[in-house]
């Protein structure tokens, strides 16, 4: 036999079942169920009571990340020297799937080198709102200067404004994003 | 090891490969599909040098691995290119490369499209075990203003060296120390400054030659490559545009035997900059103002209109289709017969008719197999460079004898095996002589016609300028017939035409006298005739297409006059200059690498010219601004687009009938090769080049005096000709005859180019050593000459009675001197205190 | 007074100073003799065939048959050039000097009749710069042979010319290798060219070209004198003739012997050199000059000193030069040592010369300094592997042969060193001995 839904038919021929839900009400049962289940539920509730609230008040607080979390990008620069790791190689916007950065190179000029080679990037730009977050990059970087940072919060009005800049990206995050702890 | 040996089978890797007996085993594995890595060999570099080891491999029946790039091949020989043995040699070598090598890709121009890493990844070990230090150079450093070196990158190839030695023959660039201490560098470090230096760059398999233009500019995988034609000169090398953005950021050649033999000139590789000069002309202009296309199109058309067909055109870089259009406009639409191509004047049609006969046209690739070679003036270094060393190469690998004709003394003069100087305004003269003397006569031009006499394959290469004398494309039928040439295959005239693309304007119909396809047509009048008609008033109104005539025409005084006088002046330019400046409507060109077009190069090959680089924002397409106009004037050209005019201008034009654009494809199609092709002189019957020479010197011209000009001595110089005592070049006054002749360095291309600009030459008067005693003048010297102050430069090889001037610098440009007759000048010797 | 083991034919007289004018070797040795009854009475095949028979090998190293490499010369008219090596670099050697010094006219005769062999209308004599005196001799006897007709246009009336120029090296030992010698000749770099095409056929200025060592050409005279058999008669079967071998280092008598070839080394080194100084004894031997592979005493003294018998120990006989390394030569040092001069000398052409004798030098400093691993060790045999058989000449094996062997045969003490940089054997030995020895002809 098969069942068209659509046919009249189909309709006809079912049995309407009724389908009683719990038992009748009154009785020991019934004030069984109106506490009983309910004290239940509670003993639950009660025993979590003393652990404190586990909601994480976003934008308050920020959920903690694990180290190798993959957020934005962050380019580096040398801790003694001050100059920028990142010498415009293009090996990153190479590796890039997303197809998302743009490096155009320069050469330093002596008396005012930029980074430590002999070249450095003029323009090194991230379309955030094009980035998968691979960290394609960052393996790709022969020199560390792009690693995948922890900041997640990215989002913005504006497009345009998702394009990060060079020095957008040397900048250190005005907050820190926390990260987990051992074994958490 | 001729190339033309027999066909032979080998076995490599087990297969068989077809191969001819002789040729490198690199060249055959490489045809028959196998790989074999290389650093060194070039074949377009000369004999393999076998010098990086790189293509060793194990040739059954000899102990030692061989190189391949130097075992010439034999018929039945077996090669194995992957077994252990090859692999360990291969592996080992890429491991000494990388010992000395900084392995600083990331930084390195190169990174990316580098040979040595494709070769490490491909053949090397994969690992290192060095962990000593490198060894060091100063990086970078200057090897010359166009080209950074860093010696640290270098793998001593030997092949800019060989380049230096063997192929621009400037011997510059040398192995100095030895060992691993060796680097490349000129003598005591000066700067090498040679015409065709970039090509270095173009060949180094590693990243120690760069171009500052291209200095981290983009990464390979941020470029695109364009394939196009140079057209900064008539040599129309075949290019490569690296381009990123939208923009031309390098140009590389793009190896083609047939034109450029993969090599570009410093013109061509670094000119790209002036495509975004500050004087770039970017949209429409009225009377200098900037103005929308519409209402400059209306002010052109109305201009038209006015002038009731008193227009004339002259058409100077421009592309065939471009230079069609133009012609019809002029011609349906304006009903004006007045169009020329050229700076001054030239042959009549039929004699242009004669010389694009196919059977006395020669080939580029005709002179690598030439037995002689004349070089009649003009010097290939200035006019065409790449033709410069491709006669250097036909001399140097296949022994043909070169001669040199001209007024002024040639870079190729020290390989010439004759050498005749004429008097500027005598080269008419001369070829009448050089044709005689080749039949037997005895005359000035014997010593060159005894090496051209008998010769076999004959190739001769002459400068358009000297047809610019009544006679002289006559007597150069002359020669042609004297050395058989119609009948010689391999054998030919070359024509070095003064614009880039004057052979495909004049195919177009860009010729007063000529339409499309040199057919016949109302006679119109030359540019000179226009420049007078103007003056006159007979002619009111100018269209100048991609033509400068106060930069690049002779009599500027005169230029200034007719533009001055000219009621109404159209200018289609690149760039701002003095003609655009005294132009009612300029309107913008397109560059090489924003058109889109065809051009034909001398030798009759029409050359794709593709679109590369994005436009300025309002310049538009030219050839749809030229038909837009057409409809203004109310002609339906039907053309809308570049297949739409080159639809047109192949059905117009006979010599080009049925080409196909996919024909030309990527390489060029000779017109003359195409199967069927007409000859231009279709319907018109003459005598072939091969019979009676009529029309040949005038007799008026024939008994001028002689004023053949005694060369100085050069060791093989065996040229005799009058002595100076005898010609009206020392005039009793002592007055010296002026010839110009068009440095290679001269106008917008250094001028406009910031790389470049450090060559923008200065006028200097070059005269020779015996009036310079007369006038008490030595080397640096400031003259002035005719109104024009310059510096005076005594050479060796300039003849007595003769200053050469450059035409065409911006600063005492040699074009204002002359009036279209040998023009004496006086020197003035000017005190340190007055200049 | 010779050695009675010593058999001289080319050092013969040599003590007398007269030798060296053209009237001493006239009267001593019957000079130019030959010459005239070669140059008037026999044609050039038959010069060709003489020393064809006579199996005279090349002394320069390589020690190929001079009279079939003669004979690949292409008959024709077109110019063909005979050049003499006399560019004698390799450190160890100086058995040509001495030719040269004490005998210029027998090398000079040599030269015209092989010039006659190999109908060359003119010759060279490329001699190493730093042999100033010797080749100030060689031009006072090239004058004096000009002089009586010996050389120059129309040889003693017989209608064959021959040009000889005395040529000084600008002190490079690669010019030693032929094809760097005919660049270097030409005026250009002297590097070595690709072969082929052999000097024999696209030698100097592109013609026909016969290179060979001094001495070689110096037995030509007394082969074509005395004729093919007369010369068998000496050394062995497939070494025939007399060598002069220099011997050096650590022996009491250092020097040139000229011997019979086949002589017992241990003769030459202990009876004609004197052997080993009082209170030491020899560890081992170059048995041709320093590109050859060192052999250890035990196994290299007792053999023939012939050019098949070192190369059936794995060595050569090369130029015939005897370097002895006493007991307290450091094998570690000497390696660094000899490969630093490979370094100094080499080119640059090819790569694995240029930089594998580069990251020899740098690996064994390392390891004289006991900065290195036992990995290094291995490291340096495989180097030396990858050279060999890779190279456009043959100067990046002279150093990939001997230091292979010395790493192979010495392992231990090469691992000692890099574990006690500062226990040389003897410091002495190693500073002022070895490179002293190894070292003069830089």
């Amino acid at each position: 036999m098969s069942f068209d839904p659509k046919s009249a038919s189909y309709l006809d021929s079912i049995e309407v079942v009724e389908v009683q839900r719990g038992p009748k009400p009154g009785g020991v049962g019934g004030a069984y169920r109106a506490f009983g289940e309910t004290l239940r539920g509670l003993k639950t509730t009660m025993a979590r009571l003393i652990e404190g609230p586990m909601t994480i008040e976003y934008p308050e607080e920020k959920t903690p990340v694990y180290p190798r979390f993959r957020g934005r990008h962050k380019l580096h620069k040398f801790e003694d020297t001050g100059l920028e790791k990142c010498v415009g190689c293009s090996l990153c916007a190479a590796a890039c799937p997303a197809d998302c950065i743009r490096v155009v190179a320069a050469e330093n000029i002596p008396g005012d080198r930029v980074s430590a080679g002999e070249r450095y990037a003029a323009v090194y730009e991230i379309n955030l709102s094009r980035c998968i977050f691979c960290g394609y990059c960052e393996i790709a970087c022969p020199f560390d200067a792009i690693t995948m940072g922890h900041d997640y919060e990215m989002a913005d009005y504006d497009r345009r404004d998702l394009i990060f800049t060079k020095e957008m990206l040397l900048a250190e995050p005005v907050e820190r994003t926390p990260l987990k702890s051992e074994g958490e | 090891m001729s190339p033309a040996g027999r066909e032979v089978t080998i076995t490599i890797d087990g297969r068989e490969v077809p191969a001819v007996e002789g040729e490198m085993l690199h060249d055959a594995a490489r045809k028959g599909d196998v790989e074999i890595p290389y650093f060194c060999y070039e074949p377009k570099l000369g004999d393999p040098v076998g010098a990086c080891r790189m293509c060793l491999v194990e040739i059954e029946g000899i102990p030692k691995l061989q190189t391949s790039c130097s075992t010439p091949v034999r018929e039945g020989m077996v090669v194995h290119t992957r077994t252990e043995q090859v692999k360990e040699a291969q592996n080992s070598v890429v491991e000494f490369l990388l010992v000395n090598h900084p392995l600083d890709c990331p930084v390195c121009d190169k990174g990316g499209e580098c040979p040595l890493q494709d070769i490490s990844y491909g053949w090397g070990p994969g690992k290192s075990r060095v962990i000593d230090e490198k060894r060091h150079f100063e990086k970078p450093i200057e090897l010359s203003p166009l080209v950074a070196i860093d010696r640290e990158r270098c793998i001593l190839c030997y092949r800019c060296v060989r380049f230096s030695q063997e192929v621009s023959e400037d011997a510059q660039l040398q192995l100095i120390e030895r060992g691993d201490r060796t680097y490349v560098g000129t003598f005591d470090d000066r700067p090498y400054v040679a015409p065709f230096q970039g090509n270095i760059t173009d060949i180094c398999p590693v990243g120690a030659l760069t171009n500052y233009t291209y200095r981290f500019r983009a990464r390979p995988w941020d470029i695109e490559h364009a394939g196009s034609v140079c057209t900064i000169c008539p040599s129309q090398c075949n290019v490569s545009f690296t381009v990123r953005d939208e923009k031309v950021k390098r140009v590389i050649s793009r190896d083609n035997h047939e034109v450029d033999d993969g090599w570009l000139c410093d013109r061509g590789r670094y000119g790209f900059e002036m495509f975004d000069a500050p004087e770039r002309v970017r949209e429409p202009q009225l009377k200098g103002g900037a103005v929308s296309w519409e209402q400059a199109l209306e002010a052109v058309a109305e201009g038209l209109r006015r002038a009731g067909g008193k227009v004339a055109a002259i058409a100077g870089d421009a592309s065939n289709e471009e230079g069609f259009l133009l012609q019809r406009i002029l011609r349906d639409a304006l009903g004006s017969p007045h169009i020329d191509s050229r700076p001054s004047r030239g042959p009549k049609a039929d004699v242009l008719r004669r010389l694009a006969e196919p059977n006395v046209s020669a080939k580029v690739r005709d002179i690598d197999e030439a037995d002689a070679i004349l070089v009649l003036g003009t010097d290939p270094l200035h006019s065409s460079p790449i033709l410069d060393l491709r006669v250097r190469k036909a001399i140097r690998r296949n022994g043909a004898k070169l001669v040199v004709a001209t007024e002024r003394p040639t870079a190729l003069d020290g390989g010439a095996e004759a050498i005749a100087r004429y008097a500027p305004g005598q080269a008419a003269h001369f070829v009448g002589e050089l044709a005689s003397a080749i039949g037997g006569s005895d005359n000035v031009a014997t010593p060159v016609a005894e090496t051209l006499r008998d010769a076999g394959k004959v190739v001769v290469i002459w400068g358009e300028r000297i047809a610019r004398e009544d006679g002289a494309a006559e007597a150069l039928l002359d020669v042609a017939a004297a050395t058989n040439m119609s009948t010689t295959d391999g054998a030919g005239l070359l024509e070095i035409p003064d614009t880039t693309n004057a052979r495909g304007l004049r195919e177009a119909g860009c010729l007063p006298d000529a339409g499309p396809g040199l057919s016949d047509t109302t006679a119109g009048k030359s540019t000179e005739e226009i420049r007078e008609a103007l003056i006159s008033g007979e002619l009111t109104t100018l269209v100048l297409f991609g033509a400068d005539p106060l930069r690049d025409f002779p009599d500027t005084p005169a230029w200034e006059e007719a533009l001055t006088a000219a009621d109404f002046v159209l200018t289609f330019s690149m760039h701002d200059n003095a003609t655009t400046a005294k132009s009612d409507v300029v309107l913008p060109l397109e560059t090489h690498a924003e058109k889109d077009g065809t051009v034909t190069h001398p030798d009759g090959r029409l050359q794709r010219v593709r679109p590369s680089a994005s436009r300025p924002e309002n310049v538009v397409p030219n050839i749809l601004v030229l038909s837009e106009l057409a409809t203004k004037l109310g002609l339906d050209t039907g053309i809308d687009s570049q297949p739409t005019a080159f639809q047109a201008l192949t059905n117009a034009v006979t010599l080009y009938n049925g080409i196909e654009d996919e024909q030309i494809g990527g390489r060029g199609l000779r017109w003359q090769d195409r199967e069927g092709a007409t000859s231009a002189r279709t319907g018109t019957e003459q005598p072939g080049p091969g019979g009676p020479p009529e029309g040949g010197s005038p007799d008026t011209q024939r008994d001028a005096p002689i004023s053949m000009v005694q060369p100085d001595p050069t060791p093989r110089g065996v040229a005799s000709a009058d002595p100076p005592s005898g010609g009206p070049s020392t005039a009793a006054n002592g007055d010296l005859l002026l010839g110009t002749y068009r440095d290679l360095w001269a106008g917008p291309v250094t001028e406009l180019n910031p790389p470049l600009k450090f060559l923008t030459p200065q006028q200097r008067v070059e005269i020779s050593r015996t009036d310079a005693e007369r006038l008490d003048l030595k080397s640096g010297d400031k003259v002035r000459v005719n109104g024009i102050e310059a510096e005076a430069h005594v050479k060796e090889r300039v003849p007595a009675g003769v200053v050469f001037m450059a035409e065409g610098v911006s600063d005492g440009n040699a074009n204002a001197l002359l009036n279209g007759g040998p023009v004496q000048v006086k020197i003035e010797k000017l005190d340190e205190a007055t200049a | 007074m010779a050695h009675r083991l010593e058999k001289r034919v080319l050092l013969e007289h040599a003590e007398d100073p007269d030798l060296r004018t053209l009237d001493g070797y006239r009267r001593l040795a019957g000079g130019y003799e030959t010459l005239e009854r070669a140059y008037k009475e026999m044609e050039q095949d038959e010069v060709l065939q003489e020393l064809e028979d006579s199996g005279l090998r090349g002394r320069g190293g390589a020690g190929f048959s001079m009279g079939k490499k003669a004979s690949f010369l292409p008959r024709g008219d077109m110019a063909k050039y005979l050049c003499c090596n006399a560019d004698e670099s390799e450190p160890g050697a100086f058995k040509d000097r001495e030719l040269m010094q004490r005998n210029p006219h027998q090398l000079i005769e040599g030269i015209a009749i092989a010039a006659l062999a190999a109908d060359a209308g003119h010759a060279f004599i490329f001699i190493r710069g730093e042999y100033d005196e010797q080749a100030d001799i060689l031009d006072a006897a090239v004058a004096e042979a000009y002089e009586a007709g010996y050389l120059g246009t129309n040889i003693l009336g017989c209608h064959r010319d021959l040009e000889l120029v005395v040529h000084r090296g600008a002190g490079a030992y690669i010019c030693g290798e032929e094809t760097a010698l005919l660049d270097a000749l030409e005026g250009k770099r002297g590097n070595p060219r690709l072969k082929p095409p052999f000097p024999a056929v696209q030698g100097l200025y592109g013609g026909p070209t016969l290179i060979n060592n001094v001495e070689t050409l110096s037995n030509v005279p007394h082969i074509v004198r005395r004729g093919a058999e007369w010369f068998k008669g000496f050394g062995t079967e497939q070494s025939p003739g007399t060598k002069v071998v220099s011997v050096s280092g650590g022996v009491r008598k250092p020097g040139n012997y000229e011997v019979e070839l086949g002589i017992p080394t241990r003769e030459l080194i202990y009876d004609l050199a004197g052997g080993p100084e009082e209170g030491h004894e020899i560890k081992a031997f170059f048995p041709g000059g320093s590109s050859s592979p060192v052999l250890k005493a035990e196994e290299g003294l007792d053999l023939p000193y012939s050019f098949e018998a070192m190369a059936e120990a794995g060595s050569m006989l090369g130029s015939g030069s005897i370097i002895v390394c006493d007991d307290r030569v450091s094998i570690p040092h000497l390696a660094l040592r000899t490969a630093r001069f490979y370094h100094h000398e080499s080119c640059g052409k090819c790569v694995p010369c240029r930089e594998g004798t580069n990251w020899t030098v740098k690996m064994l400093e390392r390891m004289v300094r006991g900065e290195a691993t036992p990995m290094d060790l291995d490291i340096v045999s495989s180097v030396q592997q990858n050279i060999i058989g890779h190279c456009l000449c043959v100067l990046g094996d002279s150093m990939a042969m001997p230091v292979g062997a010395m790493v192979r045969k010495f392992r231990e003490e090469f691992e000692e060193v890099m574990a006690n940089p500062d226990l040389v054997l003897d410091p002495h030995a190693v500073v002022q001995g070895a490179p002293e020895t190894l070292g003069a002809s830089t």
